[in-house]
């Protein structure tokens, strides 16, 4: 089977990079081993949340510039232009969001605590500063839902200056959800939450149990195909309403997966949902083709590839006792040759086993026995040289770098 | 050492790698719409830590499990979580079949005696009185449509009008058929034949031909299945020995005697499984490599509607049967979202589980309905079944659109001297 390129990765980086190419014109495949981290997805995105010594950044695109050499920033040329192409390509997935890369501003965590960020989904709540808008805010929970710890983010919600006051809230179907309590989880409720009609009782029980709060705060619990529901019930509600992000699964990350994902196929591009790329046919410098797990006796051949197959999780790289190294094409890893050196014993350290990753030249070029593969680039988290937690800066690199291959493939 | 004791400590069916991150529960249609089922993590993995210490824990509501896999596809660790699941039940189920379940599950007897008496089995399945008898006494769903049986077995019609033609070819392969194409719907198995002649290629039938075991599994009847299961291996090794590979037409059938019978059942398939392969995906590897053609009727004219069935999205082969549909000039093929249609064998067929069966469907049924096609494609024939009660939108297998817009003239002639 013959492509233009092949995407290693269905992620939000290899979907990035697939719907770019496939906008221009490109016959695009995308080989996705199971689902992506994007499940994880807090609601917002993050660009760079904080510089190298953990202070809170600003604004992100000047606090780049600081960055060390060794970062993946370094290597995708004007940052603003490729955040406005990141948020406009979103948008045409249907994924409609708020904030710029000039200035961060601060989202809730599903613990209460305040981080910066990019750019954050709409109907989410977000905080300018150190001070939430409304005075009074109702927190509402679904009774049997554990993943929303109600108190932690009411004490959050009150350092940021609002008088809070929780409130319990059901439906007959939602206490039916209950009969597998383990499985009260984000995900299961959207899915008890699917029609106009249930929505339109939800929204009366949250008018009822409103009383005199200005504005309502609800956990991130509906829509898992698109928007339409949340948008439904914002208009059914009397008051203003946000979403706080959950504890995982997320809803919200599942529907950006499943709108991504149709944005993609919607352009022509493959989807090769649930396989595998295992291994790569090279010669001299060029990746001719991979294979997959499944389709045994097809070759994937393409004139450009693309490694997005994200970090440790993903399985982009993997770590046995001896070393760090990259699975499908055998690709140069960066990582520090004595093991008691990858984890720092306190947790909230550093951890230095989070910047391994597959080594790139300047163009993300992906490195072989110290040469660049001409035809073959990575993107994403399987990058070296970025600590997203430390840094706050996860989804900017997976979409930045992502344009930044597409750029290079097409400006080739 | 430690690093050879951590690649080699790989437990059965991945089941250690899982991280409880609940992904495969997003992407189960049962725990989607029936809250007493607990989903794919705390049946599997999660409860599998438990059932090791005590099989007392094993829990009856994992038999609200369609075995669908589609919580493998999505696993992103690699953990064969519906395995788990289904070696559990043959495990510690100590419910033995009931008389539906046996009934349900035999296909290849069922299907024998009603073939023979197919118009007056075909009527009397019909009627209103033997559907509620069916529903009250048997526990067989009233609302469903039996699949009609054929007056004349797929095997019968081949062994009188076209194995004498078959030596003639110059290459080769061997059909399993399956119980569909045997008893309900030979038509499949005749444009499978047209299709192959066409392109030079003799079909053969197995020396001896099970049912795959794919309705014994899910009933319960293991040693039934594993028996069927070894038939079957055996003839194809005979076939393969002469170096035909085995075709199908059937994606549940193919991912149960390439998959389920090595992981389930202990068969051993290692020296066949690869040998085994859909017929869409025969033709489309021959295709890509340049090694066949195949020319269309410039007069076919259709518009269809994919559908992925859940064992051809674990396979991940759908690429090959939608690949070779879009070769068909006069084919508008619409991509319906992959899921579950709630089937899933003879499980939607049960009383018990009939509304679960079609609220999973719900969703693609009305898919469906928004695409404005003439037909619907699937690969699988009980998702055919329950796409068909429940739109009214003929559904057909890829093989039998290809068979119809193919011009077996023209494709004689640009493959006659591969």
């Amino acid at each position: 089977m013959k492509f233009n390129t092949v995407i290693m990765g269905g992620g939000l980086s290899g979907l990035t990079c697939g719907i770019a190419l496939a906008q221009a014109g490109q016959r695009v495949a995308i080989v996705a081993t199971g689902q992506s981290s994007l499940h994880f997805a807090s609601g917002s995105f993050d660009l760079l949340g904080y510089d190298s010594e953990g202070k809170a950044v600003e604004n992100p695109v000047e606090a780049i510039n600081a960055l060390p050499e060794s970062h993946p920033y370094k290597k995708v040329g004007d940052v603003e232009k490729l955040t406005a192409q990141a948020q406009d390509l979103l948008a045409a997935a249907g994924i409609k969001t708020t904030g710029k890369a000039g200035k961060n501003h601060n989202r809730l965590t599903p613990l209460g605590a305040v981080k910066p960020t990019w750019l954050t989904m709409e109907d989410y709540i977000t905080i300018d500063g150190d001070k939430i808008n409304y005075k009074q805010v109702a927190l509402m929970n679904i009774i049997g839902y554990l993943d929303f710890p109600t108190k932690f983010i009411a004490d959050g919600l009150r350092k940021l200056g609002a008088e809070v006051e929780v409130k319990p809230i059901t439906l007959p179907e939602l206490n039916e959800a209950r009969k597998s309590p383990t499985e009260m989880r984000a995900t299961n409720i959207a899915k008890v939450l699917a029609s106009e009609a249930i929505v339109k009782r939800l929204a009366s029980e949250i008018n009822a149990k409103a009383s005199n709060a200005e504005a309502i705060l609800l956990p991130a619990v509906l829509g898992i195909k698109n928007s339409e529901l949340a948008q439904l019930l914002k208009e059914q509600v009397n008051k203003p309403i946000h979403f706080v992000a959950t504890i995982p699964p997320s809803v919200p990350g599942t529907r950006m997966q499943a709108l991504l994902r149709k944005r993609f196929e919607a352009l022509g591009g493959t989807f090769l949902n649930g396989d595998k790329a295992v291994k790569g046919e090279i010669s001299g410098t060029k990746l001719n083709s991979i294979e997959t797990e499944k389709l045994v006796g097809t070759r994937l051949e393409a004139d450009n590839f693309v490694l997005a197959t994200g970090s440790f999780m993903g399985r982009g790289i993997v770590s046995d006792y001896e070393k760090v190294y990259e699975p499908v094409l055998g690709a140069d890893v960066d990582f520090i040759a004595d093991r008691a050196q990858w984890t720092r014993d306190n947790v909230w350290e550093a951890q230095p086993y989070m910047e391994f990753g597959v080594k790139t030249d300047a163009q993300l070029h992906v490195m072989k026995q110290g040469k660049p593969l001409s035809n073959t680039y990575a993107a994403g988290q399987v990058l070296s040289g970025n600590n997203k937690v430390k840094l706050a800066s996860g989804e900017g690199v997976d979409m930045l770098t992502a344009l930044t291959v597409a750029n290079n493939i097409l400006n080739k | 050492m430690a690093n050879e004791m951590q690649l080699n400590n790989i437990s059965e069916n991945n089941f250690e790698q899982c991280l409880k991150c609940s992904i495969c529960t997003v992407y189960c249609p049962v725990s989607a719409v029936n809250p007493a089922y607990p989903g794919p993590k705390q049946s599997g993995p999660d409860g599998e830590r438990y059932r090791l210490k005590n099989p007392e824990f094993f829990n009856d509501a994992l038999k609200m499990c369609l075995n669908c896999k589609r919580c493998e596809v999505a696993c992103p660790s690699g953990v064969n979580v519906g395995d788990i699941i289904q070696k559990a039940r043959m495990k510690h189920n100590t419910h033995s079949p009931k008389l539906r379940d046996m009934m349900l599950a035999n296909t290849d007897f069922v299907g024998s005696m009603a073939t023979v008496v197919a118009p007056v089995a075909n009527f009397a399945v019909s009627l209103g009185v033997s559907k509620a008898v069916l529903h009250s006494v048997m526990k067989i769903d009233k609302h469903r449509t039996f699949p009609a049986y054929a007056s004349q077995k797929f095997e019968t019609w081949f062994k009188r009008n076209a194995q004498a033609q078959q030596s003639k070819y110059s290459k080769h392969v061997s059909f399993f058929h399956g119980c569909y194409v045997n008893y309900n719907f030979p038509q499949l198995g005749k444009d499978l034949v047209k299709i192959m002649n066409a392109c030079g290629y003799g079909v053969h039938l197995l020396d001896k031909e099970k049912c795959c075991g794919t309705a014994l599994i899910a009933n319960g009847l293991y040693d039934q299945a594993k028996r069927q299961g070894e038939t079957n291996m055996s003839s194809m090794r005979s076939a393969i020995a002469k170096g035909r590979t085995i075709v199908t037409t059937s994606s549940t059938c193919t991912f149960t005697m390439r998959d389920e019978y090595h992981h389930l059942l202990d068969v051993d398939n290692h020296d066949v499984r690869d040998h085994i392969t859909l017929a869409t995906r025969f033709l489309f590897q021959l295709i890509d490599e340049g090694k066949l053609k195949l020319a269309f009727r410039d007069d076919y004219k259709k518009r269809v509607a994919y559908h992925t069935a859940c064992h051809m999205e674990r396979m991940g082969w759908a690429i090959y049967s939608t690949s070779l549909l879009k070769m068909i000039p006069g084919l508008d093929l619409v991509m319906l979202d992959s899921q579950c249609c709630g089937i899933s064998g003879t499980y939607g067929f049960k009383t018990e589980n009939y509304e679960t069966s079609q609220k999973i469907g719900d969703s693609l049924f009305k898919n469906i309905a928004d695409a404005n096609v003439e037909a619907v494609a699937t690969d699988c024939e009980t998702c055919k079944w329950q796409i068909e009660m429940s739109t009214g939108v003929p559904v057909l297998n890829p093989i039998s659109i290809i068979a119809d817009a193919i011009d077996v003239e023209k494709t004689i002639e640009l493959n006659k001297n591969r």
